[in-house]
């Protein structure tokens, strides 16, 4: 579960002055769903996300993450929270191995729970073949593999995903798109953000869009067609962008 | 805050750091060539150009010869000193550094000697005023020069029955009390200490730019944001291990001194045998001490610049105007007779280098060495605060 309240993150500029990047963003996101934030590049996506997982520090407002606030037990949250962006790289000169026992021993975990677990994860995420190669050596999709078996290692309740699929080839995506499904089925609290229209078209059961730091609607797919009397989330988002200037 | 996760960081950043040729080539190998490369390569080079250079075609030209036969003889007779004819030229090929120097004996000057002993006579050398070649070849024309005025002196004083005592009642004679170590930490307290100081800086370069700003070029930094480590125990883990290999690549520098010192010593102590180099063991045990609280003072200092940085490139151009900083200071044992007080004993990186080369020379003033290495780790605390207080800084870390 995740409740957002008045999420507010300013930044200061040298130029441009005070820049309100998230601007008093309420929503919420149930376990077993996913929420979609849909946004151009600059909307404020990736900032409202990096707060809820806790690298940035909400300028007002907070919002509570797997049942613990944010700005008060920020260390909880993460103890919850599987995060993935493509901003999120792996370390080059470890293996595939090494880079997910480093996570689950920064999560706390012991040794024996540790081993076991990586070997569940590896085993479902057919990555046995690659887990002694270092990271830079692997191809995209096998990268993102070992991304995903990163955020899995502490078995959160919640996944955030901020632009997962950005960049990546279709087949690479595909392994992404499925993994987030998945997350779904476990009955864990998912948010994913994105600028392409079809992916959250396909993939969420909430969608939220996100323009100039202020979240200007959500709902189901069917209500955002019912309450802006359009078939089609493209033109519904233009429309609602087009309003907000 | 949790001493467990600085260890989780720590025992990553090490084995990263590893596998890290960059690091490992820039901080440990360079260091370990450098040293003896620079220490026996520099002495060596000096000493053999200097000696080649004095032996090179070490012309002397004569002027007045025909008055001078005897002495001319004599002069003719040291084998650094060759002989010329008289020419017009010699001024101009003295510019022209082709002719070392030229002599000038006035007219009948040995026959004057012993006509007219009461007569002044001045016996004329043209140089080129401290040019190396010129100089030494002047000193030598005199030492000949001196000799015979030496004989002519006894010739004198035995023609009545005196003897040399006359003229020369008493002689002075040096004797050296200083143990040998400390002569040649004299000569070592020098250079050595510019030299660990520098190296404990280039030691700690490359892993604290790796560390940051090549974390955040990586796109690692917030993969690592992302996961329960707290922003202090993430930074102490990272600032550990700069540390460790900064104290590494000058714990090597040390020994591999010691060692060049030692290898210096023998192979060119046959050119000059009072060259004795030597580093005794407490000697490098006190200024490897001394360097611990420089090593975290470059330790945090670099970390706490380069996490500005969003790459590794600009890392480099903040840090490059860095060096001049910390070379400036660290250049003050090159500087005779600086005296050191507890004044300069607050001023960082040159009381280390100040205080080093005491230290080679033997001398051990331990309110001094008390006093710098408390001062020290007060800058180095400082800048630990800083660098942790830069990776608590939003603005910082997700520079765009």
């Amino acid at each position: 579960m995740i409740e957002a309240q008045g999420l507010t993150k300013v930044f200061r500029d040298k130029k441009r002055g005070e820049i309100r990047a998230v601007d008093n963003v309420s929503f919420r996101c149930q376990p077993g769903q996913i929420y979609g934030l849909l946004g151009a590049n600059g909307a404020g996506k990736t900032t409202t996300l990096r707060m809820l997982a806790t690298i940035l520090q909400p300028s007002f407002g907070t919002a509570k993450v797997a049942g613990q606030d944010i700005v008060s037990e920020p260390d909880k949250v993460r103890q919850s929270v599987g995060f993935l962006s493509t901003a999120t790289a792996l370390y080059g000169r470890l293996t595939a191995k090494e880079m997910v026992e480093y996570f689950g021993r920064l999560f706390g975990m012991d040794e024996a729970a540790l081993q076991k677990r990586i070997e569940e994860v590896f085993q479902r995420l057919d990555m046995n073949e690659f887990r002694d190669r270092r990271c830079d050596k692997l191809s995209t999709g096998q990268k993102q593999k070992v991304s995903i078996a990163r955020t899995l290692v502490h078995d959160p309740q919640v996944m955030i995903f901020d632009e997962p699929t950005l960049g990546l080839d279709v087949m690479t995506a595909r392994v992404i798109v499925q993994f987030i499904r998945e997350c779904r089925q476990r009955g864990k609290t998912v948010i994913f953000s994105s600028h392409v229209m079809s992916e959250v078209e396909k993939l969420c059961d909430q969608i939220g869009i996100i323009h100039n730091g202020k979240l200007l609607t959500e709902g189901t797919l069917a209500e955002l067609k019912q309450r802006h009397s359009l078939d089609d989330l493209e033109d519904i988002f233009v429309k609602l962008v087009g309003d907000g200037k | 805050m949790n001493t467990r996760q600085i260890g989780v960081v720590f025992r990553k950043e090490l084995m990263d750091t590893l596998r890290d040729r960059r690091t490992l080539i820039n901080s440990i190998v360079v260091p370990l060539i450098v040293t003896p490369v620079l220490m026996l390569g520099f002495i060596g080079a000096a000493i053999y150009i200097a000696r080649a250079a004095i032996r090179a075609n070490p012309e002397v030209m004569i002027l007045g010869a025909e008055h001078a036969p005897r002495l001319v003889e004599s002069l003719g007779l040291s084998d650094r000193i060759k002989i010329v004819p008289a020419a017009e030229d010699y001024i101009q090929r003295i510019n022209e550094k082709k002719l070392r120097a030229a002599v000038e004996f006035p007219r009948g000057f040995e026959e004057n000697l012993k006509a007219h002993p009461d007569r002044s006579q001045i016996v004329k050398i043209y140089w080129f005023e401290e040019e190396f070649r010129s100089r030494e070849m002047v000193r030598e024309v005199q030492r000949q020069i001196t000799e015979f005025s030496t004989r002519v002196v006894t010739e004198r004083l035995s023609a009545r029955g005196l003897s040399d005592q006359w003229v020369k009642p008493f002689t002075t004679k040096r004797a050296n009390v200083a143990p040998p170590e400390r002569v040649s930490g004299n000569i070592l307290g020098f250079i050595a200490p510019y030299f660990l100081i520098i190296l404990c800086l280039t030691g700690a370069i490359y892993p604290a730019m790796d560390l940051t700003a090549g974390e955040k070029e990586r796109g690692t930094m917030e993969t690592i944001l992302a996961s329960p480590v707290h922003r202090v125990e993430l930074v102490l883990g990272k600032f550990l291990l700069v540390m460790l290999v900064s104290m590494v690549t000058t714990a090597m520098a040390v020994g591999m001194f010691a060692l060049s010192a030692l290898a210096a010593g023998r192979m060119f102590g046959q050119f000059d045998p009072e060259l004795v180099l030597t580093v005794s063991a407490k000697a490098a045990a006190a200024v490897f001490f001394l360097i611990l609280p420089l090593a975290v003072f470059f330790s945090a200092g670099l970390m706490a610049i380069s996490v500005m940085a969003r790459n590794y490139r600009e890392a480099q151009t903040y840090l490059g105007p860095l060096m001049f900083v910390v070379i400036l200071p660290a250049m003050a044992s090159f500087i005779p007779g600086v005296e050191l007080n507890t004044r300069l004993a607050l001023v960082p990186i040159l009381n280390i280098s100040l205080v080093s080369k005491e230290v080679f020379a033997g001398n051990y003033p331990w309110g001094i060495i008390g006093l710098i290495f408390g001062s020290t780790l007060a800058y180095a605390v400082a800048a630990l605060f800083l660098a942790v207080r830069q990776f608590r800084r939003e603005d910082v870390l997700f520079r765009t």
